[in-house]
């Protein structure tokens, strides 16, 4: 019906739309890229300042937060950039005959792209922390895929529901703190007493972290049953997000 | 109908069409409810746009829409266009329709006149390989300089854009092209040129629709023309009659009560 049933087209059209964001992201900077390093890197020495002699028993801890950090702000900067990919959108949506879901996925495919070029002088470090490379390194990408999956539903349903509720988008950024620090990302899990770690483990983010933290600080793959559990928590959100966004996508068009 | 008008091919073709917007009423208990409906019931009021139109717009004519801000020229424009979904009758399109619906969407400010041009290009439904070859014509037809056109867009004049941006919706031979109000800017070359292109589509069998609040606009372009009110069509008709109806029928509202402008 439209012009985008074409699959190569509509591919196409994401690619486009997801190499503009990168190209617009770095544009009139000097530094370019080098400053999305930055905000990791802050984290990363103030963590090693102020918790590297308190969690003593944490071997290599730079590499250890390191690890937790890179998950973290792949997370956080995909969802808040998915989220608003919809309405930030809207003069075009309004006006052109494009699938919706053209923008949430541009989004993603650029913090992915992001991710890939940040990864490099990341690598570097890890190995400079202490990183060794093995064959299960190579596991990095089958747990990324499914942290992408995960990452995109929960953006999805996020930015569906930010269409009519502009709320979504200031309560997610002021919730992000919470998730963060209820995450194990300067700490370990083994800090927390017996009786809360039930609570924690409800935390999707746990999983991911830990799985990374396996692949590159424990140079160990994570068991097929840990694969199957972030199966789920990747497989899960995706097909709601889906749902609900399909579900939503209907009255998008009143509300641009 | 109209005489002159048997045995042609039909385009589009709208019977007791109903488009309407979701308009939105704030709170917290809104929110809820919106949650547990999934956004169906609730929070949002049904605002009927357009009320069991019918329209029949024949292959290769132009037509002239006009009407009162808020008519619901737009929406239906958007809803032939594929942008906005009926909640009601029928609506059949049968071509595929490029829709100029404002100068300058999806024009990037902090790119140049030729990444804007394959940006806009792709938005608009060309591939690579067609891009590649109108992209000399888009440029040859925008007339606008190699320095210009390796400009950033937020350094251009609004005419300049709109240059661009009409160029490209140009490029290829749209089957319909929808034009909403958008030709308002340019100088007067370049708006002379914006005519003879539109003329050229025309004579090449695309079928226009055409919105305007310039009565010699749509008298030069349209044949055909049909007057809005309050989201249906009031009059249809041959152009003339059509805007001698808009002149009488918008006189009386043109007056403003005070002296004090527009």
């Amino acid at each position: 019906m439209t012009k985008f049933s074409n699959p190569s087209k509509f591919l196409g059209l994401v690619v486009a739309l997801g190499m503009k964001t990168i190209k617009l992201r770095y544009k009139n900077s000097f530094l370019g890229f080098l400053w999305s390093m930055m905000n990791p890197l802050i984290y990363l020495i103030i963590f090693t300042f102020v918790f590297g002699n308190v969690f003593t028993e944490i071997d290599r801890y730079p590499l250890y937060a390191l690890t937790g950090l890179i998950c973290w702000i792949f997370f956080s900067t995909t969802t808040i950039q998915v989220i608003e990919s919809i309405i930030s959108s809207a003069g075009v949506l309004k006006s052109i005959n494009i699938p919706t879901i053209a923008f949430p996925l541009s989004a993603q495919l650029a913090s992915l792209i992001s991710l890939f070029l940040s990864m490099i002088p990341f690598l570097i470090m890890m190995l400079f922390f202490g990183m060794k490379l093995g064959w299960e390194t190579l596991l990095f990408f089958p747990v990324l895929l499914l942290f992408t999956c995960f990452t995109f539903g929960v953006s999805l349903i996020l930015s569906s529901f930010n269409v009519y509720f502009r709320d979504m988008q200031l309560a997610w950024s002021s919730f992000m703190p919470a998730i963060f620090y209820a995450t194990p990302i300067a700490y370990t899990s083994s800090l927390i007493p017996e009786k809360f770690l039930w609570l924690i483990r409800l935390n999707p983010l746990y999983h991911f972290v830990g799985a990374f933290r396996e692949i590159f600080y424990f140079n160990q793959a994570p068991s097929l049953i840990q694969f199957g559990l972030l199966s789920l928590l990747g497989i899960i959100p995706l097909v709601l997000g889906f749902l609900i966004f399909t579900r939503l996508e209907k009255g998008f068009v009143s509300q641009y | 109908m109209m005489e002159m008008e048997h045995g042609r091919e039909i385009i589009i073709e709208a019977k007791k069409l109903s488009v309407s917007f979701l308009i939105q009423r704030h709170g917290i208990n809104n929110i809820k409810d919106f949650i547990i409906t999934m956004g169906v019931k609730s929070p949002f009021e049904k605002k009927t746009v357009l009320k069991d139109l019918d329209l029949t717009v024949y292959k290769g004519e132009c037509l002239g829409v006009m009407g009162r801000n808020g008519c619901g020229k737009s929406t239906l424009l958007r809803t032939i266009a594929g942008i906005m979904t009926p909640d009601g009758g029928t609506l059949t399109v049968n071509g595929n329709v490029a829709p100029l619906m404002a100068l300058g969407v999806g024009l990037e400010p902090e790119l140049s006149g030729l990444e804007n041009i394959k940006l806009v290009g792709t938005l608009m439904g060309l591939t690579k390989k067609e891009l590649k070859n109108s992209l000399a014509s888009i440029v040859d037809f925008s007339e606008l300089t190699q320095d210009e056109i390796e400009m950033q867009v937020k350094r251009y004049s609004s005419g300049m854009m709109a240059r661009l941006a009409f160029s490209i919706a140009v490029a290829e031979l749209p089957e319909i092209l929808i034009i909403d109000e958008a030709l308002a800017v340019g100088d007067l070359g370049f708006r002379k040129k914006c005519a003879k292109r539109i003329n050229e589509i025309k004579a090449a069998g695309s079928t226009i629709i055409y919105v305007s609040h310039h009565l010699d606009e749509i008298k030069n372009i349209c044949t055909r023309a049909i007057f809005m009110e309050d989201g249906k069509i009031s009059v249809e008709g041959d152009v003339n009659t059509v805007c001698s109806y808009y002149e009488t029928h918008l006189k009386p509202k043109l007056k403003p009560p005070l002296a004090t402008g527009v």
